[in-house]
């Protein structure tokens, strides 16, 4: 029995072993980002936030949401639709939870680019691919740039960052002026342009030339309010120029019929596509797009009347293909005009899907900057620039005019060329997240506004310039009471 | 049937009935007979002693321990009283204890003849009973601490299965909630409520000292006892583990040399308690038009919509995916035990329809205890038990995904099915989710968990008083979670399907060195030292696949996807492990003065560097002013004990990992599409890591009296303090720093409590017994301090797509799970036209409290809108035993003081981001202008805010329930020679006494694991009524 005893007292286990954690199968911060296929990996989730459906980023009806203020966009009166009112009516509160999804998806994309952005050298040091390398970076820089692009046109005064860490002084981090962030967009883009290649990798992601449109295009709204920096229309006019001059290098040009650019199935990348968001909704619902479908119709189809278009810019819009491939006007295999529904509004049919399935989880992809972007960009900073619209400006805007079977424009002086090709802008981009960022750096909010149909949703009090911005989001705002404005 | 048995002799009958009943029990009872005959070689000569045990009255008792004295040789008495135990006869043995529940203990010199009949005398006292305490046993009289004890006598009448159901509302400080109603569904049990955030205030539980071990497995008729160990000086022993207090449950043993067999079988069907009162098809259509009419939209019914509606009647969507279910359960035990070997069988299994459709429960398993003696000091023993449980759709707290929420969300002008007869994809008013009976038919989310729960041990007495107890114990389980999605349930016309395959692994390693003297007959001593390890393993891997081919395949088929459809895979692992030194020292002087003092040394996995390694100590003193001479000349007590107890307790109930920064790498949080077709698997930055994190350490003070008077009444009263500091936290990080939480060790919690629980037999008379318990608890908890932080943000996800801000605060002053949101005012007047203005308001429109009179409603105007903690538990258990043979039980249950965000009314009244119009009938009471202004629920309106996160949508919890009524009735002894047969009926939740809008007070939408988020109802599955009718064989 004594023997029995010395060899329990032996079994029992002397396991000093038990107590080192083994955190395998996770990916932990040390390694990630030690080589070139991490940091690959790492840009693939740095792009995830931007479409993470119903948490964050641009590919629900929020993103129509929080633009309503402008002309071309309005809601249903009833319904569930109290939270897109607030934007049309410009009573929107810090709890409005539909602009969080912008808000998150922005910041947690730029947490991804900075960590990137603050590891890739040492990777180069190592002696890994270059080319791959600098792909990576440039991307990255890209990401970091258009997020902020977005938070700085929405809210105005953000928090800026460039570093991933959670430190307690990220925390307690305040507000930066507008200007702060401008510029490290343009820094961002600037080295973004000298980085990434010319070819995309895959087509849901930038290149050389998405670098140089977007960058064409910050500029452009650097123009005016709020920074109203003159000097920025001639850079605008450069770089899109330069876009336009090097635009078969980057696999880039107009589609030449509008029914192939809206026409409901998911595209396999088309010239137009500058830089354009794409989703799988068959592969599951947290990768599909739910701007399409179901949000932009009416619930006579099943749909639930998130958006559609305002009375008077349907009425003003020039008839044309433009005008058929824009709006649906009738429903339910025509048995229904739109004067019969009960919201009585023509909706996007550039936002349904072809065989007018009520769907949501879809597979289009978001089209965010298009050639056609690059083209009348070009031929509004250029007329601003230099006073007097140039041969190339006016084939610029005609190029878009004739596709959309209209006459092209000639002879004019450049306060009317400018308002010509603003007003195409919101033609060619009505709905496309546009038309509000216009209104906004051309101070025209209250104007557009002012000319609302009286069957529409009423605004609920005098417009201002602090009506310009959202409010940070309140969930933010009390974890941080350094957010106030 | 009677007359075959009668025909048959009494072995026989037995054998058959025997395996008639076991049909899935594989254990033949041959090898059990092989294993004993081998044994009894042992000892040399026998010398059976034989007798009767009677009550007072000359009823048979049953049970009753019969031990030779001065050994471990003992028996139990049979269904007739009888027992017969074999006495060695080379000793010569003096006399033999008789001791049974209730009754007082006797001893009986054996005399020669061999034979001898007892009566034992009834004794409300139970102070000689041992209670199993953690690490060794004690005399109740010699307990310093806070220990409940839970005999099945409490229980045996009513059709529980599951050990919360015998918990509930039996124990002061032991507070159950059904989260869940499901069958087999989530249950949150909590003892003194709440010491920590996110560390997880579950109990630790102690099955036949396996440490962790998971309750649901544990068949009900298999308890021999329970205790529950409330505060430090008795929780401190497990350390780390304690600070939720502790459930200790021994499970039977064979004690008595014939075998005994029990057989019970239950039956039951359960309905809703109750049903939301929403409108019919035509009232829905007409109000629907109306408010199109007050916005200025078309109608979108017409007057002969509303007429067919009125006709047809719509859809019911409730009585769509309610049922009656039915249910049934079969219980099987075996046990026998000689001086050498003893053993105990047994079967269960269950099945159990849940009251939704297409939900369900089933469990079964089997255990084998079994001791030997191989000398007279060393003995071994094994533990086993095997286990399966099958939850189908029960597992669902799922918000607007649930079956529940969209049944109460679509509108009943929509048909369940089309034209083709298939369910109707999209619901055109109402919900903009999908159809209630495809979720609840189409949706097919299986949990399974197969498990081995393995403990052997040997116990080896090295000298006289000194004992080694070495065991080792492995549970291990292997979890299938499978969840199907059909076609109409998806929203996208797609199928998909997920499946989990895991194996977790615990295991153990106990090592216990035992001492006990007695000194100069007057100092007792115990003295335990125990080394101890654990370790846990899980690995695992999922999959899940999108746009199956095969639909009616389900989950089992996951490779064949249509075009554009995606498989996506994850692997899992994790560990964690926990080494332990601990000691315990009992000395009682003279039976009067009582000392306890404990102490454990724990290193965990999950802390690094000096945080690894933590103690906690605990001393307990008892005074048995009963034993002193002025009182005990008062002649009045049995017992009077006043008791008190300080110590620390721990807490590492976090997930592994938390001290390292990760990324997250599966599809959801990092996988994009950058085509039509494909997703490209990414890393995404996760939770920051915190390298510092630590113990939450608690610390407990109880002062209690025990009171026992000598007609039988009982009173225990218990008064504690815990203090937690060091909270494990999981810290929300604001969204502008990439989001997610960071694990964090903040502040300060306090609860205080006060528990009484009162027995008594008012009546007791020889045909009518009334026994009744009473126990009251009432505890307090505090949020003490946040650090340099004055608040903290918790929410649950529950109501994702209706609140907008975080739905629970934590700051200090205030307890765990204060609601967040703001104040209700009611509708604005006419009157008040112009201040309604400044919020973009109107009359008729919802008004808030604008706390900072800014002019508008945002984040600032947040306040405390109700708390989801229940403060005041209270149970009240009666029995009535009438003539001889009938029982009747009758047990209350309630709840209070405590509120609940009752989204799931919210989204029934208002229109929400997936409900475009009211369904319950209350919107006809709404404001409306002209007609009915001093409404407060607003009118039709395009300003009108609607913030389900306001104090509109909380509502008060408090319940008082008749939790089971039931009867038993047994059949007269003589009718079935041989057996003992009950027959019961029984209904649980008979009635429900309560305030509350919802299905059910008690159920919840947040899982049991949390406490700062609780009280939000979402469309949680409700608890049923069901009648229960059954019966039970003893032989």
């Amino acid at each position: 029995m004594k023997k029995t005893l010395f060899l329990l007292m032996i079994a029992t286990c002397s396991c000093s072993d038990l107590l080192e954690e083994t955190p395998k199968g996770q990916v932990l911060g040390g390694f990630a980002l030690q080589s070139v296929d991490g940091l690959e990996s790492a840009l693939v989730g740095a792009y995830k936030p931007w479409g993470s459906t119903w948490t964050s980023g641009f590919n629900t009806p929020a993103t129509l949401a929080v633009l309503m203020g402008s002309d071309d966009l309005t809601t249903h009166k009833g319904s569930n639709k109290a939270s897109f009112r607030e934007f049309d009516q410009f009573s929107m509160t810090p709890l409005n939870d539909r602009m969080n999804g912008i808000w998150n998806g922005s910041y947690k994309a730029i947490q991804s680019a900075n960590n990137i952005l603050n590891n890739y050298e040492t990777v180069l040091q190592k002696g890994e691919d270059a080319a791959r390398v600098n792909q990576v970076a440039g991307e990255a820089f890209f990401i970091r740039a258009y997020s902020y692009y977005w938070l700085v046109r929405l809210w105005g005064k953000i928090p800026l960052l460039t570093k991933p860490e959670v430190t307690d002084e990220v925390l307690k981090i305040g507000l930066s002026e507008p200007k702060q962030i401008y510029d490290l967009i343009v820094s961002d883009l600037m080295k973004a342009e000298g980085l990434l290649a010319n070819q995309k990798k895959q087509i849901g992601r930038v290149n050389k030339g998405s670098a140089k449109a977007l960058l064409a295009d910050v500029y452009l709204t650097m123009g005016g309010w709020p920074i109203n920096d003159a000097s920025s229309y001639a850079k605008a006019a450069a770089k899109a120029n330069e876009v336009i001059n090097e635009r078969s290098v980057y696999g880039f040009g107009l589609v030449p019929n509008l029914k192939d650019l809206w026409n409901g199935v998911p595209s396999n990348g088309t010239p137009e596509e500058v830089f354009t968001l794409h989703f799988c909704g068959s592969c599951n619902w947290f990768t599909s797009n739910a701007i399409f479908g179901n949000a932009s119709s009416p619930s006579e189809e099943n749909g639930w009347d998130d958006y559609f278009t305002e009375l008077n810019f349907f009425k003003n819009f020039p008839e044309g293909e433009r005008k058929n491939v824009t709006f649906a006007t009738t429903f339910k295999n025509g048995t229904l005009k739109w004067q019969d529904l009960a919201t009585q509004h023509p909706y996007y049919k550039k936002f349904r899907l072809a065989n007018g399935a009520a769907d949501w989880q879809t597979s289009m992809q978001l089209s965010l900057i298009r050639y056609a972007h690059v083209l009348l960009t070009y031929a509004e900073a250029q007329a601003r620039a230099e006073g007097t619209p140039n041969a190339s400006a006016h084939e610029a805007v005609n190029a878009i005019r004739r596709r959309a079977g209209l006459a092209p424009l000639a002879g004019m002086t450049r306060d009317v060329f400018v308002n010509a090709v603003v007003q195409e802008r919101a033609w060619e981009f009505a709905g496309e997240y546009t038309r509000w960022f216009d209104l906004v750096r051309l101070e025209r909010v209250e104007a557009a506004n002012a000319q609302k149909d009286p069957n529409e949703l009423a605004i609920s009090k005098p417009i201002s310039k602090a009506d310009y911005y959202l409010p940070i989001p309140a969930s933010e705002l009390t974890l941080n009471p350094n957010l106030k404005k | 049937m009677v007359t075959l048995i009668d025909k048959l002799s009494e072995k026989n009958r037995k054998v058959q009935f025997f395996s008639f009943m076991l049909f899935f029990m594989m254990i033949s009872s041959n090898t059990i007979g092989y294993s004993i005959d081998q044994n009894n070689g042992v000892f040399a000569s026998i010398n059976p002693v034989k007798g009767v045990v009677k009550d007072n009255k000359g009823s048979a008792l049953v049970g009753v321990s019969i031990v030779m004295k001065g050994s471990i040789i003992g028996t139990t008495t049979n269904a007739e009283g009888k027992f017969t135990i074999n006495l060695p006869d080379g000793e010569t043995p003096q006399s033999l204890v008789f001791s049974f529940v209730g009754y007082k203990s006797q001893e009986v010199a054996v005399n020669k003849s061999n034979t001898i009949n007892v009566v034992l005398l009834e004794d409300a006292s139970n102070l000689s009973e041992v209670v199993v305490m953690g690490y060794g046993s004690q005399q109740k009289k010699d307990i310093t601490g806070s220990v409940s004890v839970i005999s099945a006598k409490e229980y045996v009448l009513q059709p529980v299965n599951r050990l919360d159901q015998i918990l509930q509302g039996r124990t002061a400080g032991v507070q159950i909630t059904n989260n869940s109603g499901a069958p087999g569904g989530d249950v949150k049990i909590r003892i003194r409520g709440a010491n920590s955030i996110s560390g997880g205030n579950e109990p630790l539980y102690v099955i036949d000292g396996f440490i962790g071990a998971d309750f649901r497995n544990l068949n009900t008729e298999d308890i021999e006892s329970i205790q529950v160990l409330k505060d430090a000086s008795a929780t401190a022993i497990y350390g780390s583990r304690g600070a939720n207090g502790v459930i200790v449950v021994t499970t039977k043993r064979g004690n008595n040399e014939k075998a005994s067999i029990s057989f019970t079988a239950r039956y039951g069907i359960s309905s809703a308690i109750k049903k939301y009162d929403l409108l019919s098809a035509s009232d829905y259509a007409e109000t629907v038009n109306a408010r199109n009419v007050v916005l200025g939209l078309r109608p979108t019914f017409s007057a002969n919509d509303v007429q067919n509606y009125r006709a047809s009647g719509g859809t019911n969507w409730q009585d769509e995916i309610f049922r009656q279910a039915a249910s049934k359960e079969y219980l099987i035990g075996v046990g026998s035990g000689t001086a050498k070997t003893n053993y105990y069988l047994s079967g269960n299994y269950q099945t159990q329809d849940g009251i939704v459709v297409n939900s369900g429960f089933k469990r079964y398993g089997f255990r084998a205890n079994i001791n030997s003696n191989i000398t007279d000091k060393l003995s071994v023993r094994v533990i086993a038990s095997g286990n399966r449980r099958e939850n189908l759709n029960s597992q669902v707290n799922a918000g607007k995904n649930s079956a529940i929420t969209q049944a109460l969300s679509w509108a009943p002008t929509t048909p369940v099915r089309n034209a083709l007869g298939n369910y109707t994809a999209s619901d055109p008013t109402g919900s903009i989710f999908q159809n209630p009976s495809a979720l609840a038919n189409e949706v097919r989310n299986i949990n399974s968990s197969t498990s081995a729960n393995i403990l052997s041990g040997l116990n080896y007495e090295i000298i006289n008083g000194l004992t080694l107890d070495v065991s080792y114990g492995i549970n291990f389980e292997a979890y299938q979670g499978e969840n199907f999605t059909g076609t109409t349930a998806s929203g996208n016309n797609q199928a998909s399907a997920y499946r989990a395959s895991f194996e977790n692994t615990l295991w153990q390693n106990s090592n216990n060195l035992t001492y006990k003297k007695v000194f100069n007959q007057i100092h007792s001593f115990t003295a335990t030292a125990v080394y101890e390890v654990q370790s846990f393993q899980s690995k695992g891997f999922a999959t899940n696949a999108s746009n199956l081919t095969f639909p009616a395949l389900g989950a089992d088929n996951l490779s064949n996807i249509n075009d554009g459809g995606a498989t996506a895979s994850t692997g899992y692992y994790s560990n964690y492990g926990l080494t332990s030194f601990l000691g315990r020292i009992n000395y009682a002087y003279n039976d009067k003065y009582l000392v306890t003092a404990t102490v454990r040394q724990d290193a965990s996995s999950k802390f690094k560097g000096a945080n690894r390694s933590s103690i906690f100590p605990s001393i307990g003193l008892g005074w048995r002013i009963s034993e002193e001479n002025f009182i005990k000349n008062t002649n009045a007590f049995n017992n009077l004990k006043l008791r008190f107890g300080y110590g620390l307790t721990g807490n590492q109930g976090i997930n592994p990992y938390g001290t390292f920064s990760n990324y997250n790498s599966d599809a959801y949080s990092a996988g994009t599409p950058f085509n039509s077709n494909s997703v490209t698997s990414g890393i995404i930055l996760g939770n920051p890591g915190n390298p510092n994190l630590k113990w939450e350490t608690t610390q407990q003070a109880n002062l209690g009296l025990d009171v026992e008077l000598r007609n039988g009444i009982s009173l225990t009263m218990d008064y504690f303090i815990k203090n937690t500091s060091d909270l494990l936290l999981y810290q929300p990080v604001p969204n502008f720093a990439g989001g997610g939480t960071i694990p964090s060790n903040i502040g300060k919690m306090k609860n205080q409590g006060i528990e009484i629980s009162l027995n008594a037999t008012p009546v007791n008379k020889k045909d009518f017994v009334w026994e009744t318990s009473f126990n009251f608890s009432y505890i307090k908890n505090e949020v003490v301090s946040l650090g340099s932080q004055d608040r903290i943000f918790t929410g649950s996800n529950v109501g994702s797509g209706l609140s907008t801000q975080s739905e629970f605060i934590l700051t200090p002053g205030q307890a765990l799970g204060s609601l967040w949101g703001v104040k209700y005012l009611g509708t604005w007047k006419p009157s008040e036209n112009e201040a309604a203005k400044k919020f973009g308001a109107k009359a008729g429109d919802s008004r808030y409290e604008d706390v900072n009179n800014d002019g508008k409603i945002d984040g600032a105007d947040f306040q405390i809108i109700g708390n989801g903690m229940p403060k005041t538990s209270i149970g009240w258990n009666n029995t009535f035993n009438i003539s001889k043979s009938w029982s009747v039980n009758i047990f209350v249950q309630s709840l209070m003081n405590f509120d609940k965000l009752n989204y799931l009314y919210g989204v029934t009244v208002a229109p929400t981001a997936d409900v475009r119009q009211a369904t319950h009938v209350d919107i006809k009471d709404r404001y409306i202008p002209g007609t009915n202004e001093t409404s407060n629920i607003p009118a039709f309106s395009s300003t009108d805010k609607t913030y389900l996160q306001s104090s509109r949508f909380v509502q008060r919890g408090d319940f008082v329930r008749i939790k089971n009524v039931s009867v038993n009735y047994e059949l007269p002894k003589n009718l079935l020679k041989g057996f003992n047969v009950s027959l019961f009926g029984s209904v649980t939740n008979l009635l429900t006494i309560t305030n509350y809008k919802g299905f059910d007070p008690e159920s919840s939408s947040v899982t049991s694991n949390n406490d700062v988020d609780q009280g939000i109802d979402y469309g949680s599955y409700p608890n049923s009524k069901t009648y229960t009718l059954g019966i039970s064989l003893k032989f």
